[in-house]
Formats: C-alpha cells, sequence, structure tokens
C-alpha cells in the first residue's frame, strides 16, 4: 500500500520530490556522518586523562560483559517492555472511549487529557511526577490522610515506570485510536446478535483485530522508551538507571568518550533486534487477518 | 394455531425530545416475509434495531414466539441478522464466520461444521469454507451472511438494507435467491429497506412507514392499488396527481369529479368530507393510455425507452407540480417525441385523497 501511494505521488509531482531530493540528501549524510562519528569512538580506546581517544580496539566492547553493565541491560529491556505493556493496557479503554463515546465532550476531553503531556517537555513532567510521588508529595500525603503510611515511591522502579508510562501513553492512544478505527463497529453487534456476551464478543472478534494496532503501538512504546533520559535520571535518582543515563555518566562524568559510545552502540542494536522480532511478529499476525 | 413468529404492541422510541417511532404495532406470521419500507429517518431501522435488542423501547412490548423480549438483551434473543455491510468478521474464514454463532452457544466443534456445512449448501457456498471474506464477491459474502444468521434457526431473521452495497445488476438475482432461501428455511424475516422496488418484489406484507409511524401494512398489491393515504400513494410506485371534487359517496366507493370525467376510488379516506370538497386524485402511470375521452393532456417533454415499457413524461398544467407520467407499451409510444402533444385516458379507478390545500 504505502508503497504504490509513493509511486503513485512521484508521477504526480516528480518535479517537487526531485527538488526535494537534494536537501533529503544532505540531511541523511548529515545523520549518517553523526552515526559513524559514535560508532568510530566505540571502537577507539580510552586513553585517561584524555578527550582524544586512542587507537583501535574492540576492549569497549568486550568490557560489556561485565555484569553490572548485562543488569542496566536487562533493566532497560524490562523497563520498556513494562513501559509498552503499562502504557498498552491504559492506553486501549481510552483509545476505544475515543472512538466509541457518542459524546463529543467526553472525546475532546479524553484527547485533551491524554495528548496535552505531549506538548509538556519531558522536563516538566518529569518534575510533576517528582511532586507527585516524593516523601512529603500528593500521593504520600494522600496515603497518611487515609491512615496507610507512608511509601517510598520516589528513585525507585516503579516511580519510573509510572512516569514513563506517563510519557509514552499519548503515542500509544493515537496510534491504537488509529488502528481501531478500521474495526467496524457492525462486527461487534454482529457478534452479539450471533449470541455473543458483549465479553465472548469482544475477546472473539475486537481484540484479534486490534492486534496490529497493538503491536504497532507496543513496538514505538519499546523503542521509544529505551531511548528515555531525563525521566529515569530524575525519578530514578540514580537509584534506577537505563542505558542512557550509563552512557551519560560515563561520557559526562567519566569522559570515556569510547566506552559511553560502545554502550550506545550496544543499545542500538538491542533495540535493532527487539524490533525486529515484533516486526516479525506482527507479519505473523498481519498475514492471519 | 400457530403463534406470531414476532409481534410489536405500541411501541415507542425516543431520542432526547425526538421521537422516533410512535406507538408502532406489527405481527410477523410464522415464515412470513414482511419488509418495512420508507425513506430515511422514517423509524425503520430504530423498530428492527428495537427487535434485535440494540435499542431499548420507552414504551410498549416486543414479543417473540409468544414470549416477551423487551428487557431481553441482543445475545439471548435468539435473533438472525443480516446487516448492511453484512459484517463478517474479517479474521476468520467463512466456515468459522457461518460457526460462529454455533459456538457462541456451545455447541460443540464437531457438530457445528455438520451445520455449518449443511448451511453453506442451502446458501451454495460449499467449497469456500476455507475463503476469508474478502476473497468472496459481493453476492457471496451476502450469503455467507445469510448462512450465518439462518444456521442459528433463528426466531426471526432481520435483513437491514443487505442489497444496497451492491450493484444494481446483482440486485435482481440475489433478492429471488433470497427469498428462496428465506423460504426453504421457512423462516419470520423483517426486512428494512428504502427501495420501493424491492419492497414490492420481495415481500408477503409491507409496512410503509414515515416520521416515525406505521402509515399502511397490507401485501404489495393492496399498498399499490389501494394505498391507506397520501403519503403511501405518494411512495410505493410513479403517480400522477390531479385535483377534482367529491361528488359523492356510496357504500365503500367514491364518485370524483376530475374536469369531465368521473372516476371511482376507495371511500374510506373520503369519509367526513362533504360533497363538492376538492381532492386530490392519484393515477398509477400504467392506467393512463393515449385516447379519449380525454382525461389530461400535455406537451411530451421525455420519452424513456424501459425495455418492456416506455415512461413518458408529459408537462401537464392540470397535475400537481406540472408533470404527469404515463407508461405505455412501446408499440404505443412509437412515433412520440418530445415536443408533441399527447391526449391520455384515465382509469375507472383510482386512490383518492382529501385535497391538502384548499383549491
Amino acid at each position: 500500500m504505502a508503497g504504490e501511494k509513493s509511486t503513485a505521488l512521484g508521477q504526480g509531482a516528480p518535479g517537487l520530490l526531485r527538488g526535494l531530493a537534494l536537501p533529503a540528501w544532505l540531511c541523511g549524510l548529515a545523520f549518517a556522518a553523526a552515526l559513524l562519528a559514535v560508532f568510530q569512538y566505540a571502537l577507539r580506546a580510552h586513553v585517561p586523562g584524555e578527550l582524544e581517544p586512542g587507537g583501535f580496539t574492540l576492549q569497549n566492547f568486550v568490557a560489556q560483559a561485565h555484569p553490572l553493565y548485562i543488569g542496566v541491560f536487562w533493566d532497560t529491556l524490562l523497563l520498556c517492555a513494562g513501559t509498552a505493556i503499562l502504557s498498552l493496557l491504559a492506553g486501549y479503554p481510552l483509545a476505544w472511549a475515543i472512538l466509541r463515546t457518542r459524546s463529543r465532550l467526553a472525546r475532546s476531553m479524553i484527547l485533551a487529557i491524554v495528548i496535552t503531556p505531549l506538548f509538556l517537555g519531558e522536563i516538566v513532567r518529569t518534575y510533576g511526577w517528582i511532586v507527585v510521588l516524593g516523601n512529603s508529595g500528593f500521593l504520600n500525603a494522600a496515603l497518611a490522610w487515609l491512615g496507610l503510611g507512608r511509601a517510598e515511591m520516589l528513585f525507585t522502579t516503579g516511580g519510573v515506570l509510572a512516569a514513563l508510562v506517563h510519557v509514552t501513553l499519548p503515542i500509544v492512544v493515537i496510534m491504537l485510536a488509529a488502528g481501531l478505527a478500521h474495526i467496524e463497529p457492525e462486527l461487534e453487534r454482529a457478534a452479539q446478535s450471533l449470541g455473543a456476551t458483549p465479553a465472548r464478543g469482544f475477546f472473539t472478534v475486537t481484540l484479534p483485530l486490534s492486534l496490529p494496532g497493538i503491536l504497532a503501538a507496543g513496538t514505538t512504546a519499546f523503542a521509544w522508551t529505551f531511548s528515555a533520559f531525563a525521566t529515569p535520571q530524575l525519578v530514578g535518582g540514580g537509584k534506577v538507571n537505563m542505558i542512557s543515563n550509563l552512557v551519560y555518566q560515563l561520557g559526562f562524568a567519566s569522559f570515556n568518550f569510547p566506552f559511553a559510545a560502545a554502550l550506545a552502540v550496544s543499545g542500538l542494536a538491542l533495540t535493532a533486534v527487539s524490533l525486529a522480532a515484533l516486526s516479525l511478529v506482527t507479519r505473523r499476525v498481519e498475514q492471519r487477518l | 394455531m400457530a403463534v406470531e413468529a414476532l409481534r410489536l404492541d405500541g411501541v415507542t422510541r425516543r431520542f432526547g425530545a425526538v421521537t422516533a417511532l410512535h406507538g408502532a404495532s406489527l405481527v410477523v406470521a410464522p415464515g412470513e416475509f414482511v419488509t418495512l419500507l420508507g425513506p430515511s429517518g422514517c423509524g425503520k431501522t430504530t423498530l428492527l434495531n428495537l427487535v434485535a435488542g440494540f435499542q431499548t423501547p420507552d414504551e410498549g412490548e416486543i414479543f417473540l414466539g409468544g414470549e416477551s423480549v423487551t428487557r431481553v438483551p441482543v445475545w439471548k434473543r435468539d435473533i438472525g441478522m443480516v446487516f448492511q455491510s453484512y459484517a463478517l468478521f474479517p479474521h476468520m474464514n467463512v466456515a468459522e464466520n457461518v460457526a460462529y454463532g454455533l459456538r457462541a452457544r456451545g455447541m460443540p466443534k464437531v457438530e457445528a461444521m455438520g451445520r455449518v456445512a449443511e448451511a453453506l449448501r442451502m446458501v451454495r457456498l460449499s467449497g469456500l469454507e476455507d475463503r476469508r471474506p474478502r476473497q468472496l464477491s459481493g453476492g457471496q459474502q451476502q450469503r455467507a451472511a445469510l448462512a450465518r444468521a439462518l444456521v442459528i434457526r433463528p426466531r426471526i431473521l432481520l435483513l437491514d438494507e443487505p442489497f444496497s452495497a451492491l450493484d444494481r445488476a446483482l440486485r435482481g438475482g440475489l433478492q429471488v435467491e433470497v427469498r428462496e432461501i428465506q423460504r426453504a428455511a421457512g423462516v419470520a424475516t423483517l426486512f428494512v429497506t428504502h427501495d420501493q422496488h424491492e419492497a414490492l418484489a420481495m415481500s408477503d406484507r409491507i409496512a410503509v412507514m414515515s416520521g416515525g409511524r406505521i402509515h399502511q401494512v397490507g401485501t404489495p398489491e393492496e399498498v399499490y392499488a389501494r394505498p391507506a393515504d397520501r403519503f403511501v400513494a405518494g411512495f410505493v410506485g410513479d403517480a400522477t396527481v390531479l385535483r377534482g371534487r367529491l361528488r359523492g359517496l356510496m357504500g365503500g366507493t367514491a364518485g370524483i369529479e376530475v374536469g369531465q370525467a368521473v372516476l371511482e376510488a376507495d371511500a374510506a379516506p373520503l369519509r367526513g368530507l362533504s360533497q363538492g370538497a376538492p381532492v386530490d386524485a392519484f393515477l398509477r402511470p400504467e392506467t393512463l393510455s393515449p385516447g379519449g375521452p380525454a382525461l389530461l393532456s400535455g406537451e411530451v417533454r421525455s420519452v424513456v425507452f424501459q425495455g418492456g415499457h416506455v415512461d413518458v413524461h408529459l408537462a401537464c398544467a392540470e397535475a400537481a407540480g406540472g408533470r404527469a407520467v404515463a407508461r405505455l407499451a412501446p408499440m404505443l409510444a412509437s412515433g412520440l417525441a418530445a415536443g408533441s402533444v399527447l391526449e391520455l385516458a384515465g382509469p375507472s379507478r383510482c386512490a383518492a385523497f382529501p385535497a391538502e390545500e384548499p383549491a
């Protein structure tokens, strides 16, 4: 489909597209050059006390086999998967409500609440979470008022997870809504007319048909979270570390640019592998639909 | 005496300030094919949704097979429904689609597959069990949807404009086919359409609706030849409307003076009118024929060849809207061209109603 569309566009406006080709190539070259710079740093030795790296080495990748780094990679993967799953669970009913509600007011309100975080910067949102999760923050004040005591939430994996879900939710809701919009409402009515309870209709018709949208949104949330930096940095407070935080510490606290670059390359590779696996699953599902 | 398949008792449905259905009452006998016919917004879809259970009436009762289902949810009503878009499940093949209602009722797979094969034979889709809906033609999709609705042996079959998504050329054949399948299954059927030709061609009885009311329920012949009111006369079939005067009522028959001619009409709609009161006579196009004594005359505007017959449209000052239409055998219409003047003789009997505004 996408291929056909772009050919049609190409035939429709060849002059315009040809005119845009040069800037597009220049941008592409700039991006590729930046990435190449990271790659070449990753393959060079760190000289303590020097910003300029030394000669060729694979040591930066070998050193990552240390349990400390493997642990951070593993935590990052878990946080990404957790974020994707939780934002899907939270986003699915919201996307559904946006599509199926008859009240225009309700639709606008849900959209406003879900989309607004997109327009706040990541830092602002993250500080918001610090206020909510902190020891004398909103949640703990509420718990204390209820007589349930206080809970440690800031600088915990759970707190980081909550903040990450908040960050990815708008994208997930928008992608899910786009996917769910393809499901005809008449299909649910047909299932009920055939004797299926609304729950049975949901699990046998609506949910299987939403799978492509769920996988696309989940994949995006996963990849999006992999590069999260400010949220784990501030809400995790150094106790919850993701790859990007490690890269930052090594690069800007220890000035070990080569090792930081190697970690970044490994993270990129891990993302690529995860995405490839997910896209394989997605293709399987789409073939069955 | 067999119980009626469906009974509606004074069913009313409101949406906020709008009343979509005003106290509708209707009975469908076992095996009967009843059509709800009317323009969009007339309440026919609301009525169908109330029978299906997608909506609940504000007043009145709905009975299926003698049992009140007014508060019973859709999935417990044992209905079979064919939707406008067919609503076949795109992620299931034809056999899985047809088996859906049986599986939802907890029927074991082996037994269900036997029933599915039987249903597919009935709609002549045997051999296409493994196809996905999108690999079927429009007509095949419709038959698959019909098999899916019929395989559960529903108490009533509900058809929501099932032909509107099909090519015109396909419709005629499928109408006949759907009717044959419905008759073979012996299932009472409620069919919704805005297409009078479909309604006339398929129905045992037609309920003509507008503005949330059922105007008339009758066989196609009754509804066409003896419409109960102006709306039915105007909506079902074409008509030329002439202004006349009531000459008198004798038993069930009224005499109507139109120009020099006197026509007979059913008296029921004219009861209570005094002699000489203005009335409108509705003349079916096939009851008009060239020659005298001329009931009306006019300049030919267009001659439309329809195969078996020819529709001649005339500009005619006496007729409502200034236009008249006659349906003639092609032989009689040969030589007619736009611009020529044609005199038409009328029938001895027509339908007549009180004039809409004083003459």
